[in-house]
């Protein structure tokens, strides 16, 4: 049961329930985060995520199930344990007509042995905007505001609820950035996101959630690309070749889809090698040639029953 | 840092940030200043205009220097508070701080003691300019009813701010629904016109509510002859009060309403 052997576990949970009336949004959830690491909860709106974070984060009573974040009973949060976690909300905005400086300053006041204020807001990249009013900033700093906000108590937790939502690819780079430099600083990180790259490029283990419970977990890398999970092969159609042709020249089960031919293979390179000895006899090219393991974005889509625009569900 | 400093701190962050916000400036502190100047020019008529006030007669520009000091209060306790609060709500800056390791009970404390810095600018400003624009001069045992009905319509106005919160969902129904409820109980109340001059029921109905006690409690302060305590004004304001006391410790939330 136990995930991450032997090292000390920041969050664990044990069969968490959370029922609204007659809806169960949750459904027993399990959960081992070790200390040092940023775990990467994954789901589509409704899956539970965020009744989940809230419990962890104290702001929710669970119905069922035990929980423990850094040792203690989320339920029954305390100052001491407040200290020591750091929150990034989903929507909660900060005062506009505070500075930067002003906002950071006023958080820092809450903790006892809090970060310097200036170096907190170098190190979320606001120093130019350190004397702007944060109603000035613009939605990518604002996040960052929000991040100084939550590290500046220095933390050993910190609770990243969707942090780059609405970002642009270059703001969701930087973020990515300081969040990475948030763990090389030894913090343990909980990040929730939609975006699967965004799980796959910074979390070392994720867990996928579908209707309030766990339907996937492990590192991302293993979940996209998993051994047990085909591999797709992609190219565009040759002209003048049918359907049946690339069949019997791969002897496997090609589908075309407009003018891109893909199929599933466990076992790829013994098709590959059918296919391209059949294009080199018949002269023929090869374009867009392409081999991927499916990515967690495709494993995502296939567990939580999301729109089938991989080519492995168009061939299967 | 203690509770309490921190609470001060909060006040701190608070008074600048209201500072910042132009139309909590002109509504809360300037408005009032301009109305007792507009007021006082308009119906004294050279300085010995008087009003009738409970049977017998009141000067005119201290009756209106009163009814703007108890406009001055709800506006800073009342409105400002009920609008600040939805606003942070709203904006999930309230449930932010309650992720804090800060007792939550500080945040309203400081909004509390913002409204209270507020008051006491207020009341001493108005009544500086009513002593220099218009003479109007306060006896001893004036000035201790002042402040008597200051703090008790303070408290009071505080509460209903905060009791407010329940009913205004959004920033823009507080900032609707708190001033305009404010400025339309000012009219029936003897703020912004002499109830001698308003229709029976009118006045009747602005009796219901606590403004109209507020000002007739600091008019009173200002009339000549041996100054009373208004029972009835104290009564009625202390039962909005605890009115509204009830009503916030029962139905306050820290979560905003436009959550998923």
């Amino acid at each position: 049961m136990a995930e991450s052997s032997g090292s000390e576990l920041a969050i664990q949970v044990r069969d968490l329930h959370k029922a609204y009336g007659d809806y169960e949004a949750v459904r027993g959830i399990d959960l081992d985060i070790a200390v040092g690491e940023i775990f990467g909860f994954l789901g589509p709106n409704g899956a539970g995520k965020s009744t989940t974070i809230e419990i962890l984060e104290g702001y929710r009573k669970r119905t069922r199930g035990d929980a423990w974040v850094l040792g203690v009973d989320p339920g029954k949060p305390t100052r001491q344990w407040r200290e020591r976690i750091g929150l990034v909300l989903q929507d909660s905005q900060l005062e506009p007509t505070l500075t930067v400086h002003e906002t950071v300053t006023m958080f820092s006041d809450f903790y006892p042995k809090p970060r310097p204020v200036d170096e907190t807001i170098e190190l979320v990249g606001l120093k130019e905007k350190r004397d702007a009013r944060v109603g000035t900033l613009s939605g990518g700093q604002r996040r960052r505001a929000d991040v100084a906000v939550a590290i500046v108590g220095d933390p050993e937790l910190i609770f990243l609820d969707e942090p780059t939502t609405g970002f642009d690819p270059s703001a969701r780079r930087e973020a990515w950035n300081m969040i990475e430099g948030l763990k090389s600083l030894g913090k343990t990180i909980f990040l929730t996101t939609h975006y699967m790259d965004e799980a796959q490029h910074l979390a070392d283990r994720v867990a996928i959630l579908a209707a309030g419970k766990i339907v996937a977990r492990g590192r991302p890398e293993e979940l996209g690309g998993a051994t047990e999970q085909a591999a797709v092969i992609r190219f565009r159609v040759p002209e003048g070749v049918t359907l049946e042709q690339l069949r019997e020249a791969a002897q496997a089960p090609v589908d075309i889809a407009g003018s891109e031919a893909s199929l599933q293979s466990d076992d790829p390179q013994p098709v590959l090698y059918r296919l391209l000895s059949w294009a080199d006899r018949e002269g023929r090219k090869l374009e867009a040639l392409e081999v991927s393991r499916p990515s967690l974005e495709d494993v995502f889509l296939q567990l939580t029953g999301g729109a089938p625009q991989s080519a492995q569900e168009v061939a299967a | 840092m203690s509770d309490v400093a921190l609470v001060v701190k909060q006040t701190g962050y608070s008074l600048k940030s209201i500072s910042r916000n132009p139309r909590a400036v002109v509504f809360t502190v300037i408005f009032p200043i301009v109305m007792l100047l507009l007021f006082a020019s308009i119906f004294s008529k050279g300085g010995d205009a008087h009003t009738s006030f409970q049977g017998g007669q009141i000067d005119t520009d201290a009756y209106f220097t009163a009814g703007i000091i108890a406009y001055a209060i709800a506006m800073a306790c009342f409105s400002s508070l009920a609008i600040s609060l939805t606003t942070e709500r709203e904006s999930g800056l309230l449930k932010r701080f309650r992720g804090t390791p800060v007792p939550a009970w500080t945040f309203i404390a400081a909004r509390i003691v913002r409204s209270i810095v507020l008051v006491v600018f207020q009341v001493v400003a108005l009544l500086v300019i009513a002593r220099l624009a218009f003479s109007v001069k306060l006896s001893a045992e004036g000035i201790a009813e002042v402040a008597v009905f200051s703090v008790l319509g303070t408290a009071a106005m505080c509460a209903l701010g905060i009791a407010l919160t329940s009913v205004t969902t959004t920033p823009d129904s507080a900032a609707t629904i708190a001033p305009f409820g404010t400025v339309l109980l000012a009219f029936i109340s003897g703020v912004f016109i002499p109830t001698d001059q308003l229709p029976d029921s009118l006045v009747q109905i602005g009796k219901i509510f606590p403004l109209s006690h507020l000002a007739s409690g600091l008019q009173a302060a200002f009339g000549t002859g041996p100054v009373h305590l208004a029972g009835e004004d104290v009564a009625v304001i202390a039962l909005w009060g605890a009115a509204g006391i009830i009503v916030a410790a029962r139905t306050f939330r820290w979560e905003p309403h436009t959550q998923s």
